[in-house]
């Protein structure tokens, strides 16, 4: 008894000991790797504004992970295309710099973990051919699809809509297709380029950037896109088995000059090898156009002189003084109620510039000189019921939606843009709805702020619960194309109008290509199906053909061109175009392109209501009269029997005199 | 705030008035229903009545079906419901206040004179007067005449509520005020609105007491 006793306070000590010995070295240990990584090496700015200077090496992509790639002189030979990763991180190194840039907003799509945040622009993938305009999105946003839905891997993903990305994401995700694995080795990956946003050179070429990402050419995307370098060929062109580092093993003549190939202007290197990147954390609106433009093709064609820039740049800010974000990248959106790890997200969105904290101790809304907005005769109401947006951004609304055309949509600033305003995809705009539910900001969900619109069109298949999903784009590509005889193409890259007939005859011969399901095509608003006897059946307004919007903050227009400035009756009128606006139904489809919604209807407004609501405007005058005169009424009644009163009580107290 | 403020507001008006009415009887029938009939009788239009006796009562009848379509939609929401007035009840509510402040007017303007206050109007008020002030205020006690006092109060009350109640809205229909003083004018509606609405339900039951008294 003894002896176990006395083990047990053995065994008490022991673990007093290891309880106090195991926390104060730990303590040490986290004190001493603080110790090793002092603020003087960090990469975090030092709080002056003058840009630093980029006069650096260049590196190859690394071929041992961890590891810099060989540095590049002007006499590599052959000339190799440097590597972002390996270039920026010899200085941007500490705490991985890159690894943390790669989870900022631009790049992580595809990180399933990132909140998706409020809807915004999908990619679109078009094809006239079969009739398809799809979004697609890695992000959770209701009404897209993810690639993989559609059969896309990341790599070709990249391919086609690494265009307007500034690398990164997918294009950095390693394959799992075995296809694919060969011509990944040979593109290379499509790494985060820093220049898209950060170079300031006037002589960077984004649009030389996007030629490479279609010619599967990752690898020398970015090094094509900085003004002292020169990228010729293709990597699309070359056979599986090519090595970039031994461009000479090409014994294909054919295929020879499409190597891909680099030639570097040797002054850009100084004595030391070093060049100059012209980079800047004060990044120019111009670099965020190259993939944020848009333009109203109903009003300006292509010509964007014809249409006036945002009202923002034009008073001399840029993107980023609402846009920031710091090393994280973690760019703040600017909508309200924004949950962002960035710190100023809350102060910089519309009502965080130009109200600031309403409640707060000190003034904070006007920051960079934004006007302070008074609202004059605005009932507030419209702030609980509008967002900034709704009166302030985009074009002035008409009796019909437009159609606009995106940077990322489009390809607008690229070489290859097909420059018909009615090219695919239909994209219109302003669509008054209330916008999604998001960041758990209910509050914000149950305003109505201006939109973009598709409408969807895809071969489809449905299932027994009457769940729809897309098919495979190849499987549509193989077969519907070709079972889609004799449509009528042009050159616009509009639709070509498709029969109903043509519907039936594609669905029958997709019938065998579906599984467990039926095959659905939907378009418009609208999904198309067999029935039992083999007959074309179609259900409009079908959840699964809804329309995809997401909100538009840009253009914001000036606050004499906003929509409360004029009368009540501009948007409170049985004409108004805010509530009894047309918005165009978009489809191959005759029958349904003709058809039309009406805005009130994406505001989940009942048309009764809407209605007498408008008209009883026609009456606010008269309400106004009859109420000012009946006022004016019953104060003069008070008045002059206050004054009666004030007579009688002067009369008592003059007799009381006598 | 005044969700709270108002549901206790109500609440306690109509328990006043229902502890008044069972403590301070008036001579009129007891019978729930009986009672109930001879209050209706009492707001219809005399036939004896001139065509001003008419115009004044159907514009008390119409203010008093204004008021209470107005402090249904305006409260109901509001109290209920948890939320601001929209919608249908925005309509009704914006078409009956016209109507209502039309009323108002009318009552006010023919009302005006037989609710002026009197020496005779309270006892106690002129024997408080007499001591307070030492004036010589004409005496002529007749007792139970203290709700007279109490109802043209409340008529004198409602007159100058509805000043603010009505300007209040009228004024933010105008491109004057920012969002600040649209905040304020709401404030004062809904205040106002409040205030209105528990003297309105008092200057009514006052109205029906003194003419069961005086039918007495």
């Amino acid at each position: 008894m003894v002896n176990t006793h006395w083990k047990e306070v053995d065994t008490l000590k022991k673990v007093l000991f290891a309880g106090l010995c195991v926390p104060s070295l730990l303590a040490w240990l986290a004190a001493a790797g603080g110790a090793a990584e002092p603020n003087a090496v960090t990469t975090r700015g030092d709080g002056a504004r003058t840009p630093g200077v980029h006069r650096i090496p260049l590196y190859a992509e690394s071929v041992e992970p961890g590891k810099l790639g060989d540095k590049i002189t002007k006499e590599t030979s052959p000339a190799v295309p440097f590597s972002i990763r390996g270039t920026c991180s010899e200085c941007h190194v500490y705490k991985h710099d890159y690894d943390v840039i790669q989870k900022g907003w631009h790049f992580n799509a595809t990180d399933a973990n990132v909140p998706p945040g409020r809807p915004g622009q999908p990619w679109i993938y078009t094809d006239v051919t079969t009739g398809t305009q799809i979004p697609l999105s890695y992000r959770a946003w209701p009404g897209t699809f993810r690639p993989d839905q559609v059969g896309w891997t990341p790599f070709k993903f990249t391919q086609f809509f690494g265009r307007q990305m500034p690398g990164g994401g997918a294009g950095e995700i390693d394959t799992k297709d075995d296809n694919e694995i060969p011509r990944q080795i040979v593109s290379g990956k499509l790494e985060i380029n820093c220049l898209s946003c950060h170079d300031r050179d006037p002589a960077h070429d984004q649009a030389e950037y996007t030629a490479q990402v279609a010619k599967q050419s990752f690898r020398w995307a970015a090094t094509a896109s900085a003004s002292f370098a020169l990228v010729s060929g293709s990597a699309k062109e070359m056979d599986d088995t090519f090595d970039y580092l031994m461009p000479d093993m090409v014994m294909d003549e054919k295929k020879k000059p499409l190597v891909p190939t680099v030639t570097y202007q040797p002054s850009a290197f100084d004595h030391k090898d070093q060049v100059v990147f012209n980079v800047s954390g004060k990044i120019s609106a111009d670099r965020c156009y190259f993939c944020h433009s848009d333009i109203n093709v109903d009003q300006c064609g292509s010509e964007k002189w014809q249409g006036d820039e945002d009202v923002h740049l034009t008073a001399g800010l840029t993107c980023v003084d609402c846009h920031r974000e710091g090393l994280e990248h973690n760019t703040i959106r600017g909508y309200e109620g924004e949950v962002n790890a960035n710190v100023m997200a809350a102060k910089t969105s519309c009502k965080g510039c130009h109200l600031g904290d309403e409640n707060g101790n000190r003034p904070e809304g006007g920051r960079l000189g934004a006007p302070v907005p008074t609202h004059k005769g605005i009932p507030t109401v419209h702030f609980e019921r509008l967002a900034c947006t709704a009166c302030h951004s985009g074009p002035w609304p008409g009796d019909t939606t437009y159609h606009v055309k995106t940077s990322q949509t489009h390809g607008l600033g690229t070489r290859t843009v097909n420059k018909s305003p009615k090219a695919l995809p239909h994209v219109l705009y302003p669509v008054f709805a209330k916008q999604a539910p998001v960041d758990g900001n209910e509050a914000a969900a149950r305003k109505i702020g201006p939109h973009k619109l598709i409408w969807p069109a895809y071969w489809g298949a449905i299932s027994e619960d009457g769940k729809v999903r897309p098919l495979d784009l190849t499987t549509v590509k193989n077969v519907v194309g070709p079972a889609l005889k004799g449509l009528v193409f042009t050159a616009a890259g509009d639709w070509a109008e498709i029969k109903d007939a043509q519907i039936t005859g594609v669905l029958k011969t997709l019938a065998g290509s579906v599984k467990d399901a039926k095959p659905v095509y939907v378009t418009g608003g609208t999904l198309y199906r067999l029935n039992e006897g083999g007959t074309l059946a179609s259900s409009w307004d079908h959840p699964a053909a809804a329309a995809y919007t997401w909100p538009i903050a840009h253009n914001v227009r000036p606050a004499g061109q906003s929509l409360g400035v004029g009368k009540c009756t501009v948007c409170h009128s049985t004409a108004s175009p805010f509530f009894f606006g047309k918005v165009a139904v978009d489809s191959p489809i005759a029958s349904l392109s003709s058809l039309t919604k009406v805005q009130y209807e994406f505001q989940q407004a009942p048309h009764g209501r809407t209605w007498a609501f408008a008209m009883s405007f026609i009456f606010r005058p008269w309400f106004k009269v009859v109420a000012i005169g009946a006022a004016g009424l019953i104060g003069l009644v008070l008045l002059l029997y206050g004054l009666r009163a004030l007579g009688a009580v002067a009369r008592v107290l003059a007799e009381q005199e006598k | 705030m005044f969700q709270t403020v108002a549901d206790i507001a109500l609440v306690m008006t109509f328990l006043g008035i229902a502890a008044h009415w069972g403590l301070v009887p008036t001579g009129g029938p007891r019978n729930v229903v009986q009672g109930g009939v001879h209050v209706f009788s009492l707001l219809l239009i005399e036939q004896r009545a001139s065509i001003l006796g008419v115009l004044k009562k159907l514009a008390y009848l119409v203010s008093l079906v204004c008021f209470l379509v107005l402090a249904i939609t305006g409260f109901w929401p509001l109290l209920v419901r948890g939320e601001h007035i929209s919608g249908y009840l925005m309509m009704i509510h914006a078409t009956f206040a016209p109507v209502f402040a039309l009323c108002l007017a009318i009552l006010a303007v023919t009302w005006a004179g037989a609710n002026r206050f009197t020496a005779e109007d309270c006892p106690w008020v002129q024997r408080l007067l007499r001591r307070t002030t030492r004036l010589h205020v004409a005496t002529e006690d007749q007792p139970g005449r203290c709700a007279v006092l109490w109802y043209k109060a409340t008529f004198w009350l409602l007159m100058f509520l509805a000043l603010p109640l009505i300007l209040s809205i009228v004024i933010s229909m105008f491109h004057i005020l920012g969002t600040s003083w649209q905040h304020f004018t709401m404030a004062i509606h809904r205040w106002t609105g409040l205030v209105f609405a528990v003297v309105a339900i008092l200057h009514t039951y006052l109205a029906i007491r003194t003419r069961m008294v005086y039918n007495t």
